[in-house]
C-alpha cells in the first residue's frame, strides 16, 4: 500500500500547456503515473504529450473520471483553480507553487476541508509513491520502493536525503512534501496519521529545519504509545537568529524555533534524531531496527 | 514585512481602530515647528522589539523638551536600526494596558485572536495571552470569543469594546493581507475607550502582485538594503550575508540550509545564503557570481544545487559559460544533482571543471581551500 496515490489513480494536470505543466505531465507519465486529462482556461492545443487538454476541472473530471489534480498555475490565481478543482469533485490536489499569500493559503486549506478533500501543497515538489505513481516534479532516480514514509518541509532537501537512503538500499513507501509554509494542506501531524495508518511503512523518516513548530507535532507524534519509529534530520545550525532563510517559516523568533530546542524535544521522544544530513541514513537504520 | 508604528496606525485608522493623532517628524526642528498641546510622547519609529525598554519613548512637557528627546532618538541604535524619523502624539492618560493581536498560526488554519488583560513591554512575563483559533476570517463568531475571554476578563462592557475591536482586527488582516497584527498596549483612558498606543504590523510580502502599497513598502525596503542585498532581491535571489568565507550558491532552502551546516562542520564558515531556486536562469546565476565575486569576505565558491524541475544540464550549461566568461580568479567547486544530472559529466568534459559526487566532498575541498588561501 502507500499514501493518497498509486498506479489506480487518474490525474488531471491544471496549466497543462504552461513550461512547467508540459515538462511534468511527460515527467509523471515516464514514471508510470496515469495523467487522464489536462486543463488550460485558454487551450490552443487539444493535447500534450498525447494527454487531452480541457477548458475547466468538471469538464476534465466528467470525461476522464480523474480523482487527482496537479495545479501548475501562478500564486495569482492558485486559489480560484484549487477551488475549482475541489468543486468538481477531486479528492486529492496538489499545488507545487511557492509565493502564495497567507490568506489564499488559508482560503485553500478551508475550501479542502469542506469538500472532504485533500490539499497537498503550497511550496512543494508535490508527493510520490516510489514504483507506483509521483505528483510533482522531484527527480525520479532518488526514490525506490520499500518501508520508508518520508515527510519533509524542504523540496530540495528531500530529493538529497531521498538519494542518500535509495543508495542505500532504504526504500519509501511515500515521500510526502508537507511544504514550508505556515499554512498547509496537510500538516504535519496528519502527515504522520496518514503514514501511521499504512501497513508498509515500517518507519518514518521527517526532515525539518529551523523555525515554526512543525516538529513539536513529530516529536509527540514518537511519543505516544504505538507510535512507528521514527528517524529526523533537522538542518539550519549555522543559520542566524532573526533572518528569514528562504522559506516562509524558516526563521528563529523565539527559543522554541532554534535547533538545539527542536533536537532536544525530538531526542527526548525517543526520535532517532540527526541535525548533519551525513548521519541520516545510519539514524534511519537504527529507526528500522527499533521496535516499534 | 513589518511596518513602523506610524505605518501600522495608518492601517488601523482605515480599518476604524481608535488612535492617536499624531504626526512623523523626521528631525528635531520639524517637531517645533507645529503648535502641539503638551505633553507629548516622542516615539522612534523602528521595527525592532524592546523599544520601549530602549529608551526608544520619551514623554515630553515642553517644546524644548519634545526637540531634545527627538535629538537623542535620533541619533540612537535599536536592535540593528537607527530610527529615520519619530512619531509625536499626544501623551495618553493610561487606566489600563491590555495586549490585543491577531496572527496567523498553523495550529488555527488560518487566523487566531490573543488577548491578554495585561498589555505592555512586560507581556512576555505575564501569564500567556488566552487564544481564539478562528480559521478563516468569515469563521469569526463573537460569541465564541466572548466565552473565552470572559475566562480573564471580567469587566462586561470592556469585553464587548474587545471584541468588536477584534472583529475589526481579523477584517483588517484579511483583507490587507497582514500575518500579524498587534496592539500591545491596547490602552484603555479615563472614559473608558480603547485606543492603539502602539501598533505592530506585518504584511504578507507574497500578496505584493494584488496589494501596490506592499509592492511600494518592498520596493523601499529593498532600496535601504545594502546594494547587493538590493542587487540580490531585485534579481529575486534570497541573500543573507554570514560571518564566513565559504560563498554558498544554492537552490532550495532545506538544501542551502544542509550545505552551510555541513560546512560549519568541515572546520569552514558560510559567507552566505544565497539561494537561486525562485531565478534558475542565466541571469539569475550570472548576478549570483558577481555577488560573490566582488564580496571581499568570500574566498571560494560553492555551487551546491539539487534540482527537480530546475534541469541540471542546463544549469551546467550555464554554469560552463560564466567560468568561461568571469574575470574573478575565486576558485569554484560544484557538486550539481537533480533531474538530468547524468548529463553534467559530458557538458563539463574538457573544461576543466569537476562536478563532485557528493556534498560532503564538495564541501571538504571549498573549506580546504580557504585553508590554504588562509596562510598564504
Amino acid at each position: 500500500m502507500s499514501v493518497l496515490i498509486d498506479q489506480r489513480t487518474r490525474f488531471v494536470i491544471q496549466g497543462i500547456t504552461g513550461n512547467v505543466g508540459r515538462f511534468s505531465a511527460r515527467d509523471m507519465q515516464e514514471y508510470g503515473t496515469t495523467v487522464v486529462g489536462g486543463v488550460s482556461v485558454n487551450p490552443r492545443e487539444r493535447e500534450v504529450a498525447g494527454i487531452p487538454v480541457f477548458p475547466n476541472a468538471r469538464d476534465a473530471c466528467a470525461a476522464t473520471g480523474a480523482d487527482a489534480s496537479v495545479v501548475y498555475v501562478p500564486a495569482s490565481t492558485a486559489l480560484d483553480h484549487v477551488v475549482e478543482a475541489f468543486e468538481a469533485g477531486i479528492k486529492l490536489v496538489v499545488y507545487p507553487g511557492d509565493g502564495l499569500p497567507v490568506r489564499d493559503a488559508i482560503e485553500m486549506r478551508a475550501a479542502a476541508n469542506a469538500n472532504g478533500a485533500t490539499l497537498i501543497g503550497p511550496n512543494t515538489p508535490g508527493l510520490i509513491s516510489p514504483g507506483k505513481a509521483k505528483a510533482g516534479f522531484m527527480p525520479s532516480f532518488c526514490y525506490t520502493p520499500g518501508p520508508l514514509g518520508v515527510i519533509s518541509r524542504s523540496g530540495s532537501l528531500s530529493y538529497e536525503a531521498c538519494f542518500r537512503l535509495t543508495s542505500a538500499g532504504l526504500g519509501q513507501t511515500t515521500v510526502l512534501g508537507i511544504g514550508g509554509d505556515p499554512i498547509k494542506g496537510v500538516a504535519p501531524a496528519e502527515a504522520l496519521a496518514l503514514l501511521h495508518a499504512d501497513p508498509e511503512t515500517r518507519a518514518i523518516v521527517y526532515l525539518g529545519e529551523i523555525g515554526g513548530n512543525d516538529e513539536y507535532a513529530v516529536a509527540s507524534y514518537a511519543s505516544t504509545p504505538g507510535a512507528k519509529p521514527v528517524a529526523a534530520l533537522i538542518v539550519g545550525r549555522q543559520a542566524p537568529k532573526g533572518k528569514k532563510m528562504g522559506h516562509a517559516a524558516a526563521l528563529i523568533g523565539s527559543h522554541a524555533d532554534t535547533h538545539p530546542a527542536k533536537m532536544k524535544a525530538l531526542s527526548h521522544a525517543g526520535v532517532h534524531a540527526t541535525g548533519t544530513i551525513t548521519e541520516l541514513v545510519a539514524a534511519v537504520r537504527a529507526a528500522l531496527q527499533a521496535r516499534p | 514585512m513589518l511596518l513602523t508604528e506610524y505605518e501600522g496606525k495608518c492601517l488601523l485608522r482605515d480599518a476604524g481602530v481608535s488612535v492617536s493623532d499624531g504626526f512623523l517628524a523626521r528631525s528635531a526642528d520639524a517637531v517645533t515647528r507645529r503648535k502641539l498641546a503638551y505633553p507629548v510622547a516622542v516615539k522612534a519609529q523602528v521595527t525592532a522589539g524592546g523599544r520601549g525598554k530602549a529608551g526608544g519613548v520619551i514623554r515630553a512637557a515642553t517644546p524644548a523638551g519634545a526637540r531634545s528627546a527627538a535629538r537623542r532618538i535620533l541619533a540612537m541604535r535599536i536592535g540593528d536600526e537607527q530610527p529615520a524619523a519619530v512619531l509625536i502624539e499626544p501623551w495618553l492618560t493610561i487606566k489600563r494596558e491590555l495586549y490585543l493581536s491577531v496572527t496567523v498560526d498553523p495550529a488555527a488554519q488560518g487566523y487566531v485572536v490573543l488577548y491578554a488583560p495585561r498589555g505592555g513591554i512586560d507581556i512576555e512575563r505575564g501569564k500567556p495571552p488566552v487564544r481564539y483559533d478562528v480559521g478563516p476570517a468569515r469563521n469569526f463568531r463573537a460569541y465564541r470569543l466572548r466565552e473565552i475571554v470572559r475566562d480573564v476578563e471580567p469587566d462586561a462592557s470592556l469585553r464587548e469594546k474587545v471584541i468588536a475591536l477584534a472583529r475589526r482586527l481579523i477584517e483588517l488582516a484579511s483583507t490587507r493581507d497582514c500575518v500579524t497584527v498587534e496592539i500591545n498596549p491596547l490602552a484603555q483612558i479615563e472614559d473608558g475607550s480603547l485606543i492603539a498606543a502602539d501598533a505592530k504590523i506585518v504584511r504578507d510580502e507574497y500578496a505584493a502582485f494584488r496589494a501596490p502599497d506592499i509592492a511600494a513598502s518592498i520596493a523601499s525596503a529593498i532600496k535601504a538594503q545594502s546594494r547587493p542585498i538590493a542587487r540580490a532581491l531585485a534579481g529575486d535571489l534570497m541573500l543573507v550575508w554570514l560571518a564566513g568565507e565559504v560563498g554558498l550558491i544554492s537552490g532550495g532552502a532545506g538544501m542551502t540550509m544542509a550545505s552551510m551546516d555541513l560546512i560549519g562542520d568541515a572546520g569552514g564558515k558560510p559567507a552566505c545564503f544565497l539561494d537561486c531556486s525562485n531565478n534558475p536562469t542565466p541571469d539569475g546565476y550570472r548576478l549570483a557570481f558577481e555577488l560573490l565575486d566582488q564580496a571581499p569576505t568570500v574566498k571560494v565558491i560553492l555551487v551546491s544545487i539539487f534540482g527537480g524541475l530546475t534541469q541540471m544540464d542546463r544549469v551546467a550549461r550555464v554554469m560552463k559559460d560564466i567560468m568561461r566568461e568571469r574575470r574573478s580568479h575565486k576558485p569554484v567547486v560544484f557538486r550539481l544533482n537533480g533531474t538530468n544530472a547524468k548529463l553534467v559529466e559530458d557538458i563539463f568534459a574538457g573544461t576543466g571543471l569537476h562536478n563532485h559526487a557528493t556534498l560532503e566532498s564538495a564541501v571538504a575541498e571549498a573549506v580546504a581551500i580557504t585553508r590554504k588561501r588562509g596562510r598564504r
